[in-house]
């Protein structure tokens, strides 16, 4: 493995990137959406006083912050259990970077001449796959601190201790870098297989049904937010189908097949 | 040097190339002309260290394809059929990247890209994106990529494809300076005019190499050359057909109004001993050339009319 050639394939798919601005765009736009809505709704309670009647309702959501009034604690819940959707920021936008990547040299037909200089299969695809994986990584990070900050403005700075507590910054560390790697070599294998970005992209989609489901669950469990031995186990089962789909990547995207498939 | 023993490739059931035998040398342009599915490109990505050959082996300057294949790619340049291009990078940053992969830096990798945008007549071009650019540019950008780094064994595919005649002959006789430089060229084309002008030999190909020679002598049906002898006079051509049949380099002849058609093994040796037969005899000689056969019949007469290789009926495919 020659880093001076991974590096090439990294710089010449961010010129890429940052020439296209859809797919640039693409980045940017979900993780601005995952985090402006639970941020309107903290907002929208700030403005507003909690109806006591429903205070019964909630109060097993409230209970899990014993040292906020319920003001703050229905704010602390709404801001961590949304946070899980965090999660669909990195499954999301590597799949749709690494896709167009695959998909757009195959149609170009420059993989032809690429797999053609001394550069390995296996270097190419891990350029392409750091080089997928980082704007998603750098985006969550990113909305993760912006969120934190904005909703400790909009209320009070325990707020923004509550977004940046260990469980999450663990997760933030390990379980988003993980979930990207995962996304990224899903797509190079589905783009492999077929030859438009959008049939890749909806085939590939299916990796957000866990994490929403994750998400779904943990909302109707009032559990708030993960725990740390789940964030372990989630970033063991990530490694562990990272590892499965590094096999078949191998398997499919070798330079013979990709040509003779070309045509 | 390029060496291909009985190379041969299959896709399964299918045989794309089989029992490819040729060499192509320091300083020569060999052609590959066949149809398509002929089994070109999958030869020259063999060749090249693309694809590993089901059978056979082939050596490119002393390295052997598999073990060798990283040296063999590392000391190759190939222009693909499809330009294959970035077409959101500039023409600079698309050559630039493909320089770092075949291990330029710094100084010479400026050097060398633009040293090839100059030679492509793209000096000025460089910094805008090749998506912009027409097919003709596309394809000097391909052809500079392919020859940035100074490759000893080139393969071209269809070099001339969309340019114009004079960049056509810009790219024709950069490839001869680079036959010159000493590079193995191999050139894949479709045209027939083309391969005649830039390669010293081309090889007709349908699956296998049916017959490789220079463009000379592939025109030169059977191995012979057919000359037309014009007469004036008072002797009809046919009086001197009893001589002809008695000279031993005659390998048939026969009248055609005024002139006589001869058929000789080698021209250059033969002509002079033809004209002094006929002289002698009393001919009266106006002008003595070389009836040619073009390439094109002799490509079609091998070939076929067709073209296409007919996959259902030889199970071949490229």
């Amino acid at each position: 493995m020659r880093p001076g050639y991974i590096w090439a394939v990294i710089t010449k798919e961010a010129r890429d990137l940052l020439a296209n601005r859809l797919l640039l765009a693409a980045v940017v736009f979900p993780a601005l959406v995952f985090a402006s809505i639970p941020t309107a709704i903290v907002a929208f309670i700030e403005l507003n006083e909690l109806d006591p009647a429903q205070m019964g309702q909630i109060e097993q959501y409230l209970s899990q912050f014993p040292g906020l009034e319920p003001k703050r604690a229905a704010q602390g819940f709404i801001v961590l259990n949304f946070m899980a959707y965090f999660l669909l920021i990195p499954a999301m936008v590597p799949m749709a970077i690494a896709t167009q990547s695959v998909i757009g040299e195959k149609t170009a037909r420059s993989l032809e001449p690429q797999l053609a200089t001394p550069m390995e299969v296996s270097e190419l695809l891990i350029g392409k796959a750091i080089s997928s994986a980082i704007p998603a990584i750098l985006a969550t990070w990113a909305v993760y601190v912006l969120y934190g900050f904005v909703n400790g403005a909009i209320t009070e700075p325990v707020m923004t201790r509550l977004i940046f507590n260990d469980v999450w910054r663990v997760a933030m560390l390990t379980l988003v870098p993980l979930i990207c790697l995962l996304s990224v070599m899903l797509g190079i294998i589905v783009s492999s297989r077929v030859n438009d970005a959008r049939t890749a992209q909806q085939i590939g989609g299916f990796i957000v049904i866990p994490v929403i489901g994750v998400a779904v669950a943990g909302f109707f469990s009032g559990q708030a937010t993960f725990s740390m031995e789940q964030v372990i186990i989630g970033d063991l089962v990530v490694a562990l189908l990272i590892g499965l789909s590094l096999v078949i990547g191998n398997w499919v995207f070798d330079r013979e097949s990709i040509l003779t498939r070309l045509g | 040097m390029i060496e291909s023993i009985g190379l041969g490739k299959r896709f399964r059931s299918l045989t794309a190339v089989h029992d490819l035998s040729f060499t192509v040398g320091d300083g020569e342009i060999f052609g590959l002309l066949g149809p398509n599915g002929a089994g070109k490109t999958t030869t020259v990505r063999m060749l090249s260290g693309l694809i590993a050959p089901s059978a056979g082996a082939a050596r490119i300057n002393g390295h052997e394809l598999g073990a060798g294949s990283q040296r063999i790619r590392a000391m190759t340049g190939i222009l693909t059929e499809a330009p294959g291009l970035h077409d959101k990078l500039t023409a600079r940053q698309n050559l630039a990247y493909y320089g770092r992969l075949y291990g330029l830096r710094g100084a010479a990798l400026r050097r060398a890209v633009d040293r090839y945008l100059g030679v492509v007549g793209l000096p000025d071009a460089g910094e805008r994106r090749v998506g912009g650019f027409s097919k003709g540019m596309r394809q000097k950008v391909a052809i500079a990529r392919a020859l940035l780094h100074e490759p000893e064994v080139i393969y071209l595919d269809e070099p001339t494809s969309g340019l114009d005649p004079s960049a056509a002959k810009l790219v024709r006789d950069f490839v001869a300076t680079l036959r010159d430089a000493g590079r193995s060229i191999v050139v894949c084309t479709h045209n027939l005019d083309e391969a005649e002008r830039l390669c010293d030999r081309i090889g007709i190909m349908r699956g296998t190499l049916l017959q490789v020679d220079t463009p000379a002598r592939l025109r030169r049906r059977n191995g012979t050359a057919v000359v037309r002898v014009e007469l004036v006079g008072a002797r009809r051509p046919d009086s001197f057909l009893g001589l002809l049949a008695g000279l031993r380099f005659v390998v048939g002849a026969r009248a055609d109004g005024d002139a006589l058609l001869v058929e000789v093994g080698d021209p250059r040796g033969d002509n002079p001993e033809l004209v002094r037969a006929l002289v002698d005899a009393g001919a009266r000689i106006v002008h003595l050339t070389e009836e040619a056969i073009s390439l094109e019949q002799v490509y079609l007469d091998l070939v076929g009319e067709t073209g296409e290789r007919d996959a259902d009926r030889s199970g071949l495919v490229a």
